[in-house]
């Protein structure tokens, strides 16, 4: 059964992964140049803010889409990302040799989202709500909100872009050149990976779907 | 003014009064801030707390229309201070520079006595029937001697001396008297007394800043023979830092008042001829002024040499000794008749002028009862106006309410260049002659002033040459002669006066004569543009206007002697003679205006400024003295003036719609005034709030070159009616609200500015308010908003008919 | 080159705003009117005060204020001038991320048009809540305006050796131009001055406030009553944004990357350790 396919993600879900991060991928940009003086002169004339807050309507739409079409299944993503046990522990406390050293003793069986995935996924959703609601302070209360307000808000969607820029370059570093995540590229990509990889790397969530294989989870 | 602008820095104490330099003469109150840099008190008196007031040392408010009242006041105090404290005050200047000692007639009886009135009066208490609202003036006459040289007290003691009849008229004039008529809180008022009467201390100067809200009311004459009584008793005329400043509204208007602006004048403040001046030796009999004392110059006894030099200024060879030098060429007045502005709208309305130029004016604006003059305006069959912009006067036919078809004024627009886009000169406040030059040429087809009236000028000569006329020769042997288009230095040049056979210019008013042998377009202004070797270093050489040297004066008072050129020959303070004692030695040894120097010459001589009569002080030589004020027939100045209409001292009248009666005396407004409208009086029953109007800053007048100007109306874009806290609470007006205002001429609407600087009066317990509304706005131009002068009446003052805009009543509403 | 200050006089100026005319038309700013075609700009009427334009804006860079003050009957009237003060510690050129805002050779708060990317940090970054931002809401194309001291792109009066067009025109003499030092001196002297006549409030503002301004004030009593911050501070965010979060920022980010870089150096060469 080497060969055999199980389907990681479904199209909603990919689509829905895809044009966030490319939102995120504009965004990130647009707002790098706040940070690196030496590129201010592609934000001249603002454009780099017009596509910035294109960006931004699209960073904020598309989840609310999705909540929309499929409320069930954000809500369960949404708990996911803040449902963490023991096994999750366990999981940080090994990841570092697993990840230098390639060695996955010490790793737990993993569910659909490892611990490591589970993070990055909290992140995405914390920090998206706080670039979306700092955003939107300065994007529409610039003249009403006291400076103060404003200022903290500057502040603070700075401090998530750091923390979401970081753990962006971490993300697509796992997701694309790590040696042993072969396969999540593709899960993303395609929405399937091999049973050999489910196995080896949500073998919780792998011995879920096989029981119930003719319903894949929703 | 008497002095000049930079003199205000030598002030001790400034007053302004009504005034408000800080707002509408931004540039004059540069002086008054050097002035406080160098210690000076400023106080500002006025219905609100203004921009200056914010400035001053001393506010103290005061009901609009009040000032004789309120300066009577302070004439008391002075006068009650020179009684107990005489070493705080110049009694050799009110002994010898002043008639306080002259004598007058024993059957003279002033307001005391006679309920507000003086003798002579020819009607009763609050006469309307305007045949009876004049004074005949024989007992006001000085007494004289068997010489006819006027008789004088030195001592000041005869009860029928100048300085005793105003002790007697003015000691009703107490604290309590001016709270209850000029609302001014007590303490207040006595600061102000007090400051500005240390100003009366040899040595110190104090000077008042005056502008319309002194002039524009029924007694506005008398509000300024106010301060000149006040003035003279602080020894405050003609030295340095002193004076009865007028702060002019526009760069030119002392040039225009120069040059016969006023319908009794001609240029050279020269009497109108009228239709009883059969001759020129008649004309020159009624208007010379004449004096037997052998120490008064009385100089206006030169009035023949400057009236034939006018003459052959205006007619040339057409004036010769045989035709009387064309006097009788010269179109005349009626004899009595009033041709100021309320006459000539009142003469408009009743469909008796039929034609008017309107030369940088906008009267659908500036003029009082608007809607009253705007109708007149369609009784013309043309209108000529010539502005910059087009102006609500130009477009009075297609105002709104009114329909064009029904207007049947044929309406001419000269396009007019601004004072940039021509040379010439204008005479500011300080007397000063300069001359300017263009600096970019004008848009369009605008043109300047002189070129236009040149056009109209030989056009109009060749029409009356063609085809007659009435009173033809007067137009058709006039000496126009500047060319066409016109040089303006050959109209500066005939202003200043040439002699008749050499053609050389003149250089001085000494030495005009009346044979015939000079011409002179303005006695006043001789010596201005001379012979270029006389003048060889200024720009223009010849035209002393034209001097722009820095060059202080000897005493370094800040004269600037040669800046431009001040009339009369060059004298930067007028009456300099009273700044000095009689062994010519100057009272303020600071700030020498003028000091004998007995080695000058053979027989001594002046320093510094232009002295004003060449004479020695009276204790160096008492024969070839003379008194020094030589404008005046008695060569002293005046506390008492016979030829006021309305009193020689000045009594308080109410203005003519007043809140309250008279507390001074039963007769409540001034009975010389010209009633031209009685049913249009508000009475307070209907109309309890006392109004007035002034300007800002932001803006200019009637408002055309303002209101155009989009950097200004954005600074002040609408018309507002400044109020107390308490009138709006009373009235449920909030701030920015917009309101009503309504008198018995009409109503406008304009917006509410609710201020803690307006305060009500509190006239001895009684309450009146007062609101303020800006005037500068009309239906053209960029900003539009509702005119003032819809609102303010169509009387004017017993002397100059100038309007009373500044106090009468409306009543307020939320709009 | 020596620093140069513009000195206000509160005790002269009588707020007849001759300044906010020359400063519109020397810097070539548009008026706001009050006609539908003004589009963005805040139309203008009056709102019962002498104040106007309401506030400063892109095209206002300067604008009087009026305040009334009345104490034991005595009424007063404060004029101040609400413009940008030049800071020596200015929160605006520490706001801004990209230089666009900077200070010049004179001490004063110069700025290049060109490079500024709209993002408005600067605005709330001001103790004197001075710079104002142009442009469109939605869109966020912007730039940023406020007093250039004179030293506006094309239009430089300083860089020429004339003093800003304020002190230029103003009519009571209530703005002074030059040397800090001498201006300092000058400032000095004044509240001396003043203090000798009896205005025992007298004091000269912007000495040492945010390390000495460049638009130092004469008052005639304390700033709070002219509506001025009594002890103005670059806000903390706004110097944790560029003090902190932009050095953090790049820490942070080299350090992930180098950590990454590394840990894919281990990991690919364990992966083929495994494989031989």
């Amino acid at each position: 059964m080497t060969n055999q396919e199980v389907e990681k993600y479904r199209r909603p879900v990919r689509i829905l992964h895809w044009v966030h991060s490319g939102a995120f991928v504009v965004l990130f940009l647009t707002g790098l140049v706040l940070f690196i003086p030496q590129l201010a002169f592609l934000a001249e004339d603002s454009w780099t803010r017009l596509i910035h807050r294109i960006g931004a309507a699209i960073f904020i739409i598309v989840p609310l889409l999705y909540l929309v079409i499929n409320p069930k299944a954000a809500v369960r993503g949404v708990k996911m990302a803040f449902t963490w046990g023991i096994a999750d522990m366990e999981w940080l406390r090994a990841a570092p040799r697993y990840y230098f050293l390639g060695d996955e003793k010490a790793m737990p069986p993993q569910g659909s989202l490892n611990s490591g995935q589970k993070m990055w996924w909290f992140l995405t959703i914390v920090c998206g709500v706080v670039f979306i609601l700092t955003g939107l302070v300065m994007w529409f209360a610039r003249t009403a909100a006291p400076a103060a307000l404003l200022q903290w808000m500057i502040f603070l969607h700075a401090v998530v872009f750091i923390v979401a820029g970081a753990m962006f370059f971490l993300h697509l570093y796992l997701g694309v050149f790590h040696p042993l995540m072969t396969e999540a590229w593709k899960a993303m990509a395609t929405g399937k990976i091999s049973a050999e990889y489910a196995r080896e790397h949500h073998g919780k969530w792998y011995e879920e779907v096989s029981k119930s294989k003719e319903q894949p989870a929703k | 003014m008497t002095n000049h602008w930079g003199d205000i820095a030598n002030s001790d104490v400034v007053m302004a009064l009504g005034g408000n330099p800080a707002e509408n003469h931004p540039a004059a109150f540069g002086h008054i801030t050097i002035a406080k840099e160098r210690g000076a008190k400023l106080i500002s008196v006025d219905p609100r707390f203004t921009r200056t007031s914010s400035k001053a040392d001393v506010y103290a408010p005061i009901r609009s229309g009040t000032d004789v009242a309120f300066v009577g006041g302070m004439i008391k105090y002075v006068l009650d201070d020179i009684e107990a404290n005489p070493s705080n005050y110049n009694m050799v200047y009110i002994t010898e520079y002043t008639n306080a000692s002259y004598l007058v007639n024993t059957g003279f009886k002033g307001p005391a006595e006679l309920e507000g009135l003086f003798s002579g009066y020819a009607g009763g208490l609050n006469e309307t029937d305007g045949t009876k609202r004049k004074y005949d003036k024989a007992t006001w006459a000085y007494q004289v001697d068997d010489k006819s040289i006027p008789k004088k007290d030195k001592t000041l003691q005869d009860a029928n001396c100048v300085f005793q009849i105003l002790k007697r008229q003015y000691a009703r004039y107490t604290v309590d008297k001016v709270n209850a008529i000029c609302g001014t809180p007590r303490d207040a008022f006595l600061e102000v007394c007090k400051t500005f009467a240390a100003s009366g201390k040899t040595g110190k100067a104090g000077v008042i800043l005056y502008a319309m809200g002194t002039t524009q009311h029924t007694n506005g004459a008398e509000n300024i023979r106010a301060y000149s009584i006040l003035q003279l008793l602080l020894a405050n005329m003609g030295v340095a830092g002193g004076g009865i400043d007028a702060m002019r509204g526009e760069s030119n208007v002392q040039g225009s008042t120069d040059f016969g602006l006023l319908f009794d004048s001609i240029p050279g403040y020269l009497g109108m001829f009228t239709d009883a001046d059969t001759s020129r030796q008649k004309y020159l009999d009624r208007v010379t002024p004449k004096n037997n004392d052998p120490t008064s110059a009385n100089w206006l006894q030169n009035y023949p040499k400057y009236i034939t030099s006018l003459l052959k200024a205006w007619y040339g060879d057409a004036a010769t000794k045989d035709n009387d030098f064309g006097f009788h060429y010269l179109p005349k007045i009626e004899t009595g008749k009033n041709y100021s502005w309320i006459s000539l709208f009142e003469a408009m309305a009743a469909g008796k002028i039929k034609g008017m130029m309107a030369w940088g004016q906008n009267p659908a604006v500036g003029g009082p009862s608007s809607n009253t003059e705007r109708q007149a305006l369609a009784n013309l069959d043309w209108l000529v106006a010539s502005d910059l912009w087009m102006t609500e006067t130009m477009e009075f036919w297609k105002r709104p309410g009114v329909n064009p078809a029904d207007i049947k004024t044929e309406v001419f627009v000269l396009p007019a260049r601004a004072s940039f886009e021509k040379e010439g000169s204008v005479t500011n406040s300080s007397r000063w002659m300069q001359w300017r030059y263009k600096a970019a040429e004008g848009p369009g087809e605008a043109e300047d002033d002189l070129w236009m009236i040149n056009k109209i000028m030989l056009r109009l000569r060749e029409l009356y040459a063609k085809d007659g006329g009435p009173n033809a020769e007067a137009i058709t042997k006039t000496n126009w002669n500047y060319g066409d288009p016109p040089d303006v230095h050959k109209v500066a040049k005939e202003i200043n006066g040439y002699d008749t056979t050499t053609g050389k210019q003149i250089d001085g008013f000494a030495n005009l004569k009346d044979d015939g042998t000079t011409a002179c377009g303005e006695w006043v202004y001789c010596g201005s543009y001379v012979e270029p070797d006389k003048e060889p270093n200024a720009p223009v050489p010849g035209n002393r206007a034209s001097r722009r040297d820095l060059a202080p004066d000897a005493f370094n008072t800040g004269l600037y002697p040669k800046w431009a050129w001040s009339w009369p020959v060059n004298r930067r303070i007028i009456y300099n003679r009273a700044s000095v004692d009689l062994n010519g030695e100057p009272w303020d040894k600071e700030h020498p205006v003028i000091k004998w120097n007995p080695t000058k010459g053979e027989t001594g001589g002046w320093d510094g400024d232009v002295v004003d009569g060449n004479y020695p002080p009276i204790a160096v030589d008492p024969v070839k003295s003379r008194y020094p004020f030589i404008m005046t027939s008695e060569g002293v100045a005046r506390l008492f003036a016979q030829g006021m209409a309305d009193g020689p001292m000045p009594e308080f009248y109410e203005p003519w719609e007043c809140p309250v009666s008279n507390q001074m005396s039963s007769q409540t407004s001034n009975p010389v005034a010209k009633v031209w409208r009685p049913d249009e009086q508000g009475k307070p029953d209907k109309y309890p709030i006392v109004a007035t109007t002034y300007r800002v800053c932001e803006h200019w007048q009637a408002g055309q070159m303002t209101r155009n100007m989009p950097w200004l109306v954005e600074l002040m874009p609408e018309p507002f009616v400044e109020m107390s806290n308490e009138l709006a609470a009373e009235k449920g007006i909030a701030n920015g609200d917009k309101v009503t205002i309504e008198s018995t001429r009409g109503k406008v609407t304009m917006v509410a500015m609710v201020t803690g600087r307006f305060k009500p009066f509190q006239m001895n317990g009684r309450r009146v308010h007062e609101v303020g509304l800006l005037w500068h706005w009309g239906y053209s131009g960029l900003s539009t908003g509702d005119s003032a002068n819809i609102l303010t009446p169509h009387i004017g003052d017993a002397n100059t008919m100038i309007p009373e805009y500044k106090a009468f009543l409306v009543d307020v509403k939320k709009a | 080159m020596a620093e140069k200050a513009i000195l206000y006089d509160a005790s002269k100026c009588t707020a007849c705003r001759g300044c906010q005319v020359i400063c519109k038309q020397w810097n070539g700013n548009d008026e706001i009117i009050p006609s539908p075609s003004s589009g963005d700009r805040v139309a203008v009427k009056s709102r019962g005060t002498y104040e106007n334009p309401p506030d400063l804006a892109p095209d206002t860079w300067i604008k009087m204020k009026f305040t009334e003050a009345e104490s034991s009957g005595k009424m007063r009237w404060l004029f101040t001038r609400r413009s940008c003060m030049h800071c020596t510690d200015a929160g605006c050129v520490r706001a801004c991320p990209n230089g666009t805002l900077y200070h010049n050779e004179f001490g004063t708060v110069s700025y290049n048009k060109d490079t500024c990317i709209g993002c408005g940090y600067c605005i709330p970054a001001c103790p004197f809540d001075v710079p104002r931002l142009k442009g469109n809401r939605i869109t966020g194309i912007a730039k940023a305006d406020k007093c250039t001291f004179c030293t506006t792109q094309g239009l430089d009066r300083i860089v020429e050796g004339m003093e800003p067009a304020c002190v230029k025109t103003c009519p009571p003499g209530a703005l002074a131009y030059g040397e800090r030092e001498a201006m300092v001196v000058l400032g000095r002297q004044r509240v001396d001055l003043l203090k000798s006549r009896g205005v025992g409030g007298a004091n000269l503002y912007g000495e040492n406030e945010l390390n000495g301004l460049h638009v130092l004030y004469v008052l005639e009593d304390s700033p709070g009553a002219y509506g001025l911050p009594v002890n103005p501070r670059v806000p903390g965010a706004t110097i944790a944004w560029k003090d902190v979060i932009q050095p953090v920022g790049w820490a942070v980010g080299g350090l992930t990357i180098l950590g990454l870089g590394m840990n894919w150096l281990v990991a690919r060469a364990n992966a083929k350790k495994e494989e031989k």
